[in-house]
């Protein structure tokens, strides 16, 4: 254990004058020649750690736990006996290159300061090692007589990558390196950061809300949130198959990620949450009533990956294990599923890809409890699904289904058609029931007016239904929308409002939905997970850009190259 | 705002919320404010038949007191300016008859109608919704009522229960809510794969709110026209009891009045038939018709509509 060259136990730091930690009881462990990243929101406490770690907060902060740099504790250091560790065995690439760097002192001068501060050489000898030092991270000697403001931002961040590296450190705690900066200058100094690290050996905490960033330079990263950290693991893991729901909206807010995908922000503020409670409670979409009470710790949940949620995690929610249903008998039987296993986490979007009669529509029937399967299981939060034991309650299975002329019935009014399950399952007051209904009409873009309640469905346009019918299913509150080809029968334009207003509930309700779909292009414009589906059988299954942009059974690569998908260059 | 921004304003929102605007009416007249002009001229016409018999039974019930039953003359009067269609052996007159009777006819073809329509399209309904042994056995019954010749049954079964109105109403309903049944089964048959149905049933909706909600408001139209026919049906099988000696003696109904006519002995040797047989006759002629009549177009709406 002791081989770390850099430990942090128990960090807390809070601000003088401020309520809340900023950072809660943090663990870091940082080995020799290690390059570890920290991921999170702005404001999440990314920088206050590595401030805290260097000793920097200590006039403005209270700061607890310990930081041990190859067993030596730094915490509670004397500021002159900091100032041996600080830039010659631990230095720190700040976040914002001009305020920084002294405006009205050159920039070798500012590297060669620093040199002869710290490691006590003479003037000649540091002004020769500033020079070396520039042209190593690639800025000519010549430019040691600039002043910042007339280097451009990638030299800037350079120069104090060369100021970070004059001591030699251990330890390079590096803040946020490409903010700001244009996509040329990022690679470059990601590309030299990774060299330098490569020819010298020293160990690296790359903190950053850039995923790609961190993605090209970590093999192990940390997701904090408002000062806690939520999920640990191996990078390239973390990143693929996230276990923390905030690390996915993380993910899904990145487009570089996935470029295909739309683009979705977590919904909600960060609200300071309570000491005994999760940290990411009010934001979380599959949050339960124990999610309150409890500060969730880090635990392992499987190799190598730690998540701090008391669910574990992600959960499944529904989950179709085998499932076999022939229709028909004899020679003309059709076999529209066999052995189907699916499963769909809370919060996620997964697609059903497949042609028509690939038995997609059968399948989604079959999770819903519409129809039953001849033999396999689907479960819904652990209990089986039989008939309508989950879509005939809230907070269950919804489905909403192609044909929009014959999801609703066209002789009902709106008011009757949207207030239905309501009426059925006799939920509150009349009054209450016309105001859940009002709110998912608004919800779907529709007018709630009176005069507009009172309508009749007939008098609508498919696209209207269609929402009308979405809005039914909303006022169930379902934990899972099942989209059954919804989009097929509008018209393109009616299609990408109907489909983007979708993926907006979902994304601000927290609901998980399977869309079944024959799009390519739209499965990968929303979906986070596809199952590809042919002849009843699931032929491949993963994450969308991993399916759809390498696929590796022939029918997706037959699928890909027809004219429906977006194809990378 | 000028005129033509208006209409445009008017159009436009026609086009979002498929509004209610003048297009939209003359595409679809049925739903229109006018059913008149979806009758044709024989339904016209058998309407006003319709109205007018039924107006005679209400006239008769309020104004006529008891000249249906009480003699107002000698027996056996031809047709004079006081009695406009003579009276018959005991001095009564049988104008007031006739209207009275109306009101009896129509009373038992619209009560047996509604009583087989409403039965026959719930066991149609419930037969076509729950499928298995409830479809087998009511479309069974169906079959054996089919089979079975109606007039000997009728007979038996009214010998059976006794003379009365409301047994007649009973027994023509039992035996005519097969068409009912029929339609009603065949529309749930094919309305139950709609998705709306599969919805409620997926919110755990009941058969009876099912049907209530979506299904029997499908169903009305198409009901109705049988319906229309079973009152004609009902109305001559009334009548045809009653003249057999099976309806209830102290009625008036038109099967009733033929009844003591036909059995006056010789009446076709006089010319009492004129006015003693023949105006019941034509009288249910006509009501027969005029049903018929509406029915039919009924038909032809519903159809145009499927």
């Amino acid at each position: 254990m002791n081989d770390a060259v850099l430990e942090i136990r128990k960090m807390t730091v809070r601000y003088s004058g401020s309520a809340a930690d900023a950072v809660r009881g943090v663990d870091l462990t940082l080995r020799p020649g290690e390059c570890a990243g920290v991921i999170g929101e702005s404001g999440s406490g990314k920088s206050s750690l590595a401030l805290a770690s260097l000793g920097l907060l200590r006039k403005r902060a209270e700061v607890e736990g310990s930081v041990l740099f190859k067993g030596v504790e730094l915490n509670g250091l004397s500021e002159s006996a900091m100032e041996r560790y600080r830039w010659s065995r631990i230095a720190i690439i700040f976040q914002n290159g001009l305020d920084v760097l002294n405006p009205v002192i050159a920039v070798g001068e500012q590297i060669a300061e620093c040199i002869r501060r710290h490691s006590g050489e003479g003037k000649a000898a540091a002004a020769e090692k500033t020079r070396r030092l520039l042209e190593m991270v690639g800025l000519r000697a010549s430019w040691s007589d600039a002043y910042p403001h007339q280097l451009s931002g990638g030299m800037r961040q350079k120069a104090l990558v060369a100021m970070a590296l004059s001591c030699d450190p251990e330890v390079l705690l590096v803040d946020e390196p490409t903010m700001a900066l244009d996509a040329v200058s990022k690679r470059e100094i990601v590309e030299l950061l990774l060299r330098l690290r490569a020819e010298r050996g020293f160990a690296m905490l790359v903190i950053s809300h850039e995923l790609p960033v961190v993605s090209a330079m970590t093999s192990r990263v940390m997701v904090m949130y408002s000062g806690s950290v939520l999920e640990e693991g191996p990078t390239e893991a973390l990143l693929k198959d996230p276990l923390h729901p905030y690390t996915r909206g993380l993910i899904s807010s990145s487009p570089s990620v996935n470029p295909y995908r739309d683009m979705w922000g977590i919904p909600g503020e960060v609200v300071v949450a309570g000491e005994k409670q999760c940290p990411f409670f009010n934001r979380c979409t599959q949050r339960v009533d124990g999610c309150a009470g409890e500060l969730p710790a880090l635990k392992t949940v499987r190799d190598g990956r730690r998540v701090a949620c008391i669910r574990d995690g992600i959960v499944t929610l529904l989950g179709g294990s085998g499932i076999d249903k022939t229709y028909g008998s004899g020679e003309r039987s059709v076999a529209a599923c066999v052995d189907c296993s699916l499963e769909v986490r809370a919060g996620e979007v997964c697609a059903l890809i497949g042609e028509s009669g690939s038995g997609k529509t059968t399948l989604a029937e079959i999770l819903s409890g519409i129809a039953r399967p001849d033999s396999g299981q689907v479960l819904f939060e652990g209990r089986p699904v039989r008939g309508n034991s989950e879509t005939s309650k809230t907070g269950g299975i919804q489905i909403v289904f192609q044909d929009p002329l014959s999801a609703t019935n066209e002789h009902l009014t709106i008011e009757e058609t949207v207030r239905e399950p309501l009426d059925i399952l006799r939920e509150g007051t009349k009054t209450e029931r016309l105001r859940v209904a009002r709110e998912a009409l608004k919800n779907v873009q529709l007018p709630s007016d009176e005069d507009f309640l009172k309508r009749r469905c007939f008098m609508l346009s498919g696209g209207q239904r269609q929402r009308v019918a979405v809005a039914r299913a909303l006022v169930m509150r379902p934990k899972l929308l099942i989209a059954d080809e919804i989009s097929a029968m509008l018209d393109p334009s009616t299609a990408a409002n109907m489909l983007r207003l979708l993926k907006g509930l979902q994304n601000s309700q927290g609901f998980a939905m399977l869309f079944v779909t024959h799009d390519l292009a739209l499965a990968q414009k929303i979906a986070d997970r596809v199952y590809v589906m042919r002849r009843g059988r699931i032929v491949e299954h993963g994450p969308t850009e991993d399916v759809l942009g390498a696929p590796k059974e022939e029918y997706t690569k037959l699928l890909m190259s027809g004219p429906g998908a977006v194809r990378s260059a | 705002m000028s005129s033509q921004e208006v209409s445009l304003r008017r159009r436009r929102f026609a086009l979002r919320f498929g509004g209610s605007t003048a297009e939209k009416k003359r595409s679809a007249p049925f739903r229109a404010h006018r059913p008149l002009s979806a009758l044709s001229l024989c339904g016209k016409a058998g309407l006003a038949v319709l109205l007018f018999i039924l107006a005679t039974g209400v006239f008769s019930l309020l104004f006529m007191g008891d000249a249906h039953r009480v003699p107002s003359g000698d027996s056996l009067e031809s047709p004079s300016l006081r009695h406009i269609l003579g009276t018959d052996d005991l001095g009564i007159d049988i104008a007031a008859q006739l209207c009275r009777g109306a009101m009896v006819s129509v009373l038992v073809g619209l009560g047996a109608a509604v009583l087989a329509g409403a039965g026959g399209s719930a066991l149609g309904m419930l037969a076509g919704y729950a499928g298995g042994w409830p479809d087998r056995l009511i479309s069974g019954l169906c079959d054996v009522l089919t089979a079975i010749p109606q007039l000997p049954l009728m007979i038996v079964l009214g010998a059976f229960l006794g003379p009365s109105v409301r047994n007649i109403v009973f027994v023509v309903a039992l035996l005519s809510w097969v068409g009912p049944a029929r339609i009603a089964r065949a529309k749930t048959l094919s309305m139950r794969r709609e998705k709306f149905i599969v919805a409620a049933a997926c919110y755990g909706a009941s058969f009876s709110h099912i049907a209530a909600k979506h299904l029997a408001p499908a169903l009305a139209p198409l009901v109705a026209a049988s319906v229309l026919r079973i009152i004609g049906h009902a109305v001559v099988a009334e009548a045809g009891l009653t003249f057999l000696g099976l309806g209830d003696p102290t009625s008036k109904s038109w099967g009733m009045i033929l009844n003591r006519s036909m059995s006056f002995g010789g009446i076709y040797f006089t010319d009492f038939w004129k006015w003693w047989v023949l105006p019941p006759l034509v009288a249910l002629t006509m009501l027969v018709v005029s049903t018929a009549f509406i029915a039919r177009d009924l038909e032809k709406f519903v159809n145009r509509k499927l």
